[in-house]
């Protein structure tokens, strides 16, 4: 065997690897989603437009587990699930169904870069 | 890393620009480098007390995207003998300014809170400002939650009036509580006996029963202040007044406090 396919038959299984575990965290995400819909009932969580504004008062109106997670996000300006987790003391997957939660009522954008999610809120994109 | 701390109060006239001035001018004086922001926009004082009126930018051009912030602050330092030290930031005072400010939406006002957010690093991380000490409006407003949100500290002023006390305590329950600030109690306009030695215990567990949150200082009904007109910077003019020494306790307290 060349070197070259050394490296290839190396690399392949590893590249497999690393698609077959960014597809279950995508999937993860679903299912933390789907579990928490399921736990708080389905109207709490529609969205009252696309872009909802993520003003004072609206933070005041939320139930206080999501105001917590959104409190941190609007002091971080821009940040990952686990930075999120290492600011409100709880478990990162805790934070990830939060912060897709308020992706889907409107409030949060959520970006991808490369397997890192960066959520925000998107104050200047509005109106 | 310094610190943002919002004056703010249920009812009006509790003596928050009183508080919140003397206080920002007090730290600077500990070395401190300081700016105090006038963020009453529905009642500016800071530009009258200060006879600041023709400022280029105000801080309700900064809130609207218009400049940056520093454009808007002005360096009085050499007023107080505090050179480089004493900023402030003020609220347009015309009345044309005041109608817009109080006819924005929720996105100007989540906007607005992302500005005011922003200056932890644009003051206190790239200009290493030690202090932003925020005046506000009374009561439950967009521009004072906004302040709230955004301070590291709240000092709170009441008056032992009774509707006082009951809106503070219910303010405090229903809004600080919910966004989890770390927040302290000023008393304003306490009778100067109850103000002394023997009176402030009692003061002490009464704030800490009522409101759940610790007492950062008690202020007496000294005849000099309302005698001054509102025209000086109290701490500076007459540094042996007892004023000044509360003042300088409540500042050394909060330089102390970890947030």
């Amino acid at each position: 065997m060349s070197s070259s396919d050394k490296e290839l038959s190396g690399k392949k299984p590893i590249q497999i690897l690393e698609k077959i575990k960014e597809s279950l965290e995508r999937l993860n995400e679903k299912m933390e989603i789907m579990i928490e819909l399921q736990k708080h009932g389905k109207r709490e969580f529609e969205p009252l437009s696309p872009e909802a504004p993520l003003d004072v008062m609206t933070l005041l109106s939320m139930p206080d587990h999501l105001r917590k997670t959104a409190m941190t996000v609007c002091r971080l300006g821009r940040a990952t699930a686990d930075e999120v987790a290492k600011q409100t003391h709880r478990a990162r997957a805790v934070e990830s169904a939060y912060l897709n939660q308020l992706v889907i009522m409107g409030y949060l954008k959520k970006e991808r870069k490369g397997r890192k999610a960066y959520f925000y809120v998107d104050r200047e994109g509005q109106g | 890393m310094g610190k943002i701390v919002a004056v703010h109060s249920y009812k009006g006239g509790t003596g928050k620009t009183l508080i919140s001035t003397n206080l920002a001018v007090t730290l600077a004086k500990f070395g401190r480098k300081v700016c105090l922001m006038d963020l009453d926009f529905r009642a500016p004082s800071l530009s009258t007390l200060l006879n600041l009126n023709n400022a280029e930018y105000w801080l309700n051009d900064y809130l609207n995207g218009v400049c940056e912030i520093d454009k808007v602050l002005i360096d009085i330092g050499n007023r107080i003998g505090c050179q480089n030290r004493f900023f402030v930031g003020l609220a347009n005072p015309s009345v044309e300014a005041i109608r817009d400010m109080s006819s924005k939406d929720r996105k100007w006002e989540m906007r607005a809170l992302g500005r005011l957010l922003s200056l932890r690093d644009s003051l206190l991380n790239a200009k290493s400002f030690d202090y932003i000490i925020f005046d506000t409006s009374p009561g439950l407003q967009y521009s004072s939650i906004n302040a709230i949100v955004a301070a590291d500290l709240v000092v709170v002023a009441t008056t032992l009036d009774n509707s006082d006390v009951e809106g503070t305590r219910r303010m405090l329950q229903d809004l600080y509580d919910l966004f989890e600030k770390k927040t302290e109690i000023v008393l304003n306009k306490v009778m100067y006996s109850d103000a002394l030695m023997s009176g402030r215990d009692k003061l002490q567990s009464m704030v800490k029963n009522v409101y759940g949150v610790p007492l950062l200082g008690v202020i007496p009904c000294f005849c000099d202040v309302p005698r001054a007109e509102g025209k000086i910077i109290f701490v500076h003019e007459k540094p042996e007044h007892p004023f000044t020494r509360i003042l300088g306790d409540v500042a050394a307290r909060i330089d102390k406090l970890q947030v």
